[in-house]
């Protein structure tokens, strides 16, 4: 008896803090906004009524919706991307010792302690369209000013460029760690062997690195997908809307339009989403370990 | 290593370094210049303007106090929670983890209004309560540190068992050390996370007495219309506690986030 | 002890009593703003000199965001049933919201049962703010849109001042304006607008015509939106017309980014509130003189309609202390108090009165600039045209027309974007109208 319970009670008093707090202030104003998707109400909270999935079916039905769905996407193809592979570079740089690297280190690790809206003003600064550094560097060499955050065009690029800024620093110790973790043997046999640092690279480095790769990946990806604090003091899902992405949408239909379930409802899509996405990476994660091992 | 051979790496390694700080290093250079220079190529009066407008010191404290309070929950909740799901057998414990998991991906911008009903129910609104309870314990702190527990060797912990230690003394006298890596990683990375809140301060603080730093830096880019030297010293001002704090415990951070963030 | 003892213990207690009376009948009235920067500044002073000037109530101030903060803590505070202030700012936009919301107390009510004559008022200001025949909100910080010009720029291109300007002149004066260099690269652009739907509101009412359908919302609930009117369709047309000429200058949604480029020389003709008017003229220095102008039109003047903000105060509170909120209000009312308000933000007075005082003459002739709106506005028809759109949903329905604008910009007929900017706005309005049936 006592055995199958385990050692539940003693485990109890180690739990709770955590999952107390949890309970409360995650889990039931999550399952609460649920409940709340699963209604209507005007403005200021009264006349609630039920309608099931109704506004599921809305949210899915409004082209707007489908818009910030694919603008989210690409950016996340975005940030991902430039965030591994500078990340990979940099970690590339600074994962062996060699005089000097703890000052490269602290360089390229360094984004990781900058407060999203403090980075979001410092590239607000950095592209503005008349004193910027950028534009200014630009008109130097004799070319047009462009309107990296006012241009429909650009502003989604841009701003994945500051997410994978923000987001690069992290990415590289993770990579670096990964890096460490690769023995030198293996190398130092492949170099033996006449091998050239590509082939060790591609053929070795690389393969070896790849579960890593993946976990940093799929994080940078979710970490993208809920990208918030920068687009909301740069540009405001705008211009043109062409920086709503899915959690601005939310933001903007609880906040702006006041349409409070239908965001809840939203979200609750993004949540699944992100969940499908969790539960993917621990499945090919699981394999993966399986075939290392 | 010869430094011929590292030249290039030298090389690179500067120019990626540049460009990446690059957008810092232009905020710290608008935020000395005064104001008619700023769109052409002077120093510290944007800095006393900003500390004078605005109750930036009242600001940096409550981030502070709040940072701090949090990352203190934060370690001690999961580093509890975390001794219990690896070193505790009990029926439910994967489903347990799973559940903080799962919460990892609960974005805050659902739960918010839920949760702002329910602070005010308490009666916590635009006080330290409102924010710092909530997020004293945080399943990223219990996902981090239970993967890192895992990975120590478990004949440490056996050993001191058998010698009779209490599961609270194991805790304490070896857990505790043992993670230091990984809760220096954690208290590093929560200090950073509270410090970056955002839209809860915004929401459950009304009175300037209360507001934390982000809000300040919206606050003043809202206000200082165009004025980005003022907008540009308070951003580094607000900046300089993350900052500090991260080159402190740089090496700590990198260990702990690496060995924490990479096994399985 | 003795009688004389027993007398100073008797009136210790008396002075006691008293005191004790006199700080429990001090009544704490909490008032949410959004004005910051130099706007706080003031809004702050009058506050001081109100708790000053009596000792019966306390107003405290908190400045509590932007517009959009603030009715968001509002409506989140009226959710919870409680944690609302007694007196609150939300912007011109909001006077729909807040009439269906049914926690205000409207000030037609206080100001009848205090006896105070609401024909102090101006009548535009009071127009906008009154709903099914009632005064709702207190028009508090009233703005116009006005044009503001770089005349050094005008004397070089030897464009003369005028007060009045029609859509057509103001193309034009822009085209006579814009420097361009060798490689025809735009060196100083003609005309500067921020993308904001308040600036496509102001020309459509301007021009005789209304933002939304039942005369702007003011002869019935509005259903639909009208901004696919003649006058909008045409100044957006025009505008995008002359960002493809490089006449003028596309700064985006930000009006801080609008307001260096003119404030550096680089736009010689610009569109701002009159709200604008005391940073404008800081930026700008003496880098050159500037002089400000009524709004355009299409065709033939009608009158703007007023923006801002109003304050609103709530029900919830006991008799004492909305009777307390109500002395606020009042004395924010008194011709003084408006022209202190008026002098150090740019924002014109809503009572009358108030220009006649001498404080307010002298200020005036030192800078002229300061009586454009209030100018604009005595000359303005008053008509459901001028009195602005009211209608619900509109902070969202802004959003739609902004991103329109954008759109234009980007090469699409105004006609057609308006169109379907439209299409959502009217769907949101219905989505919000039925919402609020049934309360």
């Amino acid at each position: 008896m006592r055995r199958r319970r385990g050692e539940l009670l003693t485990a109890l008093p180690f739990l709770l803090p955590a999952y107390a707090l949890f309970l409360l202030f995650l889990v039931w104003p999550a399952l609460e906004a649920l409940w709340l998707s699963l209604h209507r109400e005007n403005l200021f909270g009264r006349g609630r009524e039920w309608v099931g999935l109704g506004n599921f079916q809305e949210v899915l039905a409004r082209p707007e919706f489908w818009k910030s769905a694919l603008l989210t996407l690409k950016f996340a193809l975005v940030v991902a991307p430039l965030e591994l592979v500078l990340g990979l570079l940099a970690a590339l740089l600074v994962y062996r010792p060699y005089p000097g690297v703890a000052f490269f280190r602290t360089l390229f690790f360094l984004t990781t302690a900058v407060p999203t809206a403090v980075a979001a003003v410092a590239w607000g600064w950095f592209l503005h369209p008349v004193g910027g550094w950028a534009n200014r560097a630009l008109a130097g060499l004799g070319l047009p000013p462009q309107p990296w955050l006012t241009s429909p065009d650009l502003a989604l690029y841009t701003l994945g460029v500051i997410t994978a800024w923000s987001g690069v620093g992290f990415t590289a110790i993770l990579l670096t760690a990964g890096l460490q973790n690769i023995p030198e043997e293996v190398l130092e046999a492949a170099t033996v062997d006449g091998a050239s640092p590509w082939t060790r690279f591609f053929r070795i480095t690389l393969p070896l690195l790849s579960p890593t790769l993946f976990l940093v990946g799929l994080l940078v990806v979710l970490k993208s997908l809920t990208a918030f604090g920068q687009i909301h003091l740069l540009t405001r899902g705008g211009p043109a809307e062409s920086t709503m992405v899915w959690i601005y949408r939310v933001y903007q239909d609880a906040f702006f339009n006041f349409q409070v379930p239908l965001a809840a409802a939203e979200a609750f899509l993004l949540f699944l989403v992100l969940l499908l996405l969790a539960a993917l990476q621990f499945w090919l994660l699981g394999r993966r370990v399986h075939y290392a091992a | 290593m010869r430094l011929r051979k590292l030249l290039p790496t030298y090389l690179m390694a500067s120019a990626y370094a540049f460009l990446l700080v690059l957008p810092l290093f232009t905020l710290l250079s608008a935020s000395l210049r005064a104001e008619g220079d700023l769109y052409a190529p002077g120093p510290l009066e944007p800095y006393r303007e900003a500390l004078s407008r605005y109750p930036l010191p009242r600001f940096l404290l409550n981030s502070l106090l709040v940072s701090v309070a949090v990352t203190l929950g934060v370690l001690a909740t999961s580093l509890l929670a975390a001794y219990a799901l690896t070193r505790l057998r009990f029926r439910g414990r994967e489903a347990l983890f799973g559940l903080a998991v799962a919460l990892l991906l609960v974005p805050g911008e659902v739960t918010f209004l839920p949760l702002y009903l329910l602070v005010d129910r308490l009666g916590w609104l635009d006080t330290y309560a409102a924010l710092t309870v909530p997020f004293l314990a945080s399943p990223l702190g219990v996902f981090l540190l239970r993967q890192y527990l895992r990975t120590l060797p478990e004949d440490y912990f056996d050993a001191a068992r058998i010698d009779g230690a209490t599961h609270w003394q194991v805790l304490r006298h070896v857990a505790l050390p043992l993670s230091a890596p990984a809760l220096g990683a954690l208290a590093a990375l929560t200090f950073i996370g509270t410090w970056n809140m955002y839209l809860w301060p915004l929401v459950v603080t009304k009175s300037r007495e209360m507001q934390t730093a982000q809000i300040a830096v919206n606050f003043i880019l809202n206000e200082e219309v165009a004025r980005w030297n003022v907008v540009a010293a308070g951003a580094i001002l607000v900046l300089l506690p993350t900052l500090i704090a991260f080159l402190l415990a740089q090496r700590a951070f990198v260990r702990g986030i690496a060995l924490g963030g990479l096994k399985g | 002890m003795g009688v004389q003892g027993f007398f100073l213990a008797k009136a210790g207690l008396l002075a006691a009593l008293l005191l004790g009376t006199a700080q429990a009948q001090r009544i704490t009235v909490e008032f949410w703003h959004s004005m910051g920067g130099v706007l706080g500044e003031a809004t702050e002073a009058l506050v001081k000199e109100f708790n000053a000037s009596q000792s019966r109530v306390q107003v405290k101030a908190q400045y509590v965001g932007s517009y959009d903060d603030g009715i968001n803590k509002l409506l989140a505070a009226l959710r919870a049933g409680r944690g609302f202030p007694h007196v609150i700012q939300v912007y011109d936009i909001g006077a729909r919201i807040m009439a269906d919301s049914g926690a205000v107390v409207p000030l037609e009510d206080l100001a009848r049962k205090n006896g105070f004559d609401l024909d102090h008022l101006l009548p535009q200001p009071r127009n906008y703010y009154t709903v099914d025949g009632k005064l709702f909100g207190l028009p508090f910080n009233s703005s116009n849109p006005i044009l503001y010009f770089n005349m050094a720029a005008f004397q070089e291109a030897g464009v003369p001042f005028k007060p009045t300007w029609s859509l057509k002149d103001l193309e034009e004066a822009a085209r006579k304006l814009t420097k361009k260099d060798a490689q025809g690269r735009t060196v100083r652009y003609g005309l500067s607008i921020p993308i904001d739907s308040w600036f496509v509101e102001q020309i459509s009412y301007n021009s005789g015509e209304y933002f939304c359908n039942n005369e702007n919302g003011r002869r019935a609930r509005a259903t639909a939106v009208a901004f696919d009117n003649p006058a909008a369709v045409a100044f957006l047309d025009t505008y995008a017309r002359l960002v493809r000429e490089g006449v003028a200058a596309n700064t985006g949604r930000n009006w801080a980014d609008s307001q260096s480029l003119f404030a550096q020389g680089q736009a010689a003709i610009a569109s701002y509130s009159t709200a604008s008017l005391t940073g404008v003229l800081r930026q700008v220095g003496n880098r050159f003189p500037v002089r400000t102008a009524y709004y355009p039109y299409l065709k033939e003047r009608n009158g703007v309609a007023i923006g801002g903000a109003a304050l609103y105060v709530l029900k919830g509170f006991s008799e004492a202390e909305t009777q307390g909120a109500w002395e606020f209000v009042r004395f924010l009312l008194e011709p003084r108090t408006q022209a202190k308000w008026h002098l150090a933000t740019g924002y014109f007075p809503v009572v009358k009165g108030v220009t006649e005082l001498p404080e307010v003459r002298q200020a005036h002739v030192r800078q002229p600039n300061y009586t454009t709106a209030i100018q604009q506005l005595a000359t303005s028809k008053v008509n459901n045209a001028s009195a602005g759109c009211l209608m619900g949903a509109f902070p969202e329905i802004r959003q739609y027309v902004q991103a329109a604008w954008e759109e234009i910009l980007k090469g699409k007929p105004a006609q057609e974007a308006l169109k379907e900017a439209k299409a959502k706005a009217d769907a949101a309005l219905e989505r919000y109208n039925r919402s609020v049936a049934g309360r």
